[in-house]
């Protein structure tokens, strides 16, 4: 914590940090929720009422697609898969 | 896109180990814990506490969120199940 000043270059500065650690606990917290998803069954809400569901791997930084494997579609398993983010409205999983 | 998309960390972090309620596309509707918002992606991390006394958690991806409602304020009893959750690796000690 900075000491309490009343100046305003040290207020701005302050503020950045204060966003700075902010962005880390959420994006760490973020990081590690999807830690513990590895390997379980999720369960994803798509588009268009499609409900899949599939043992989640990993995901790339900027969270743009899920690697899966035993995908169950309505058509069948698929072993291995990218599910893109985009036609994901939800997933749920059970820790 | 949605307001939600556009918030900074500081604002995101506001809804943290609240209630919320989220209207998502096609008018999906979630309820639960809010313990966390991606700031890359928007994506919002709910937990819900099951009778049976273990866990449920849902993403919502950031790109199909429509709004995001405060419905009550996390109790000390919350925050504490809340806190711990998912930072030492070991889930299984956080179940009752």
């Amino acid at each position: 914590e900075a000491p309490g000043s009343q100046e305003c270059p040290v207020g701005q500065q302050s503020q950045e940090s204060r966003e700075q650690r902010a962005r880390a606990a959420l994006r760490e917290r973020y990081l590690r929720s999807l830690l513990a998803m590895v390997g379980r069954q999720v369960r994803f809400t798509l588009h268009e009422g499609v409900h899949v569901t599939a043992h989640f791997g990993a995901t790339d930084l900027d969270v743009a697609n899920f690697y899966v494997s035993q995908l169950q579609t309505p058509i069948g398993i698929q072993a291995e898969a990218l599910l893109r983010c985009s036609d994901i409205i939800s997933y749920t999983f059970e820790p | 896109m949605s307001e939600w998309t556009k918030k900074s960390p500081l604002e995101l972090e506001d809804y943290v180990y609240k209630e919320v309620r989220v209207i998502a596309s096609e008018k999906k509707e979630y309820r639960g814990w809010l313990l966390t918002t991606d700031p890359v992606s928007a994506n919002i991390v709910l937990v819900n506490f099951l009778e049976d006394g273990s866990l449920s958690v849902t993403g919502i991806m950031g790109h199909a969120v429509q709004t995001v409602e405060i419905v009550g304020e996390g109790d000390h009893r919350v925050r504490e199940k809340l806190t711990p959750l998912f930072m030492s690796g070991d889930c299984a000690a956080y179940s009752p």
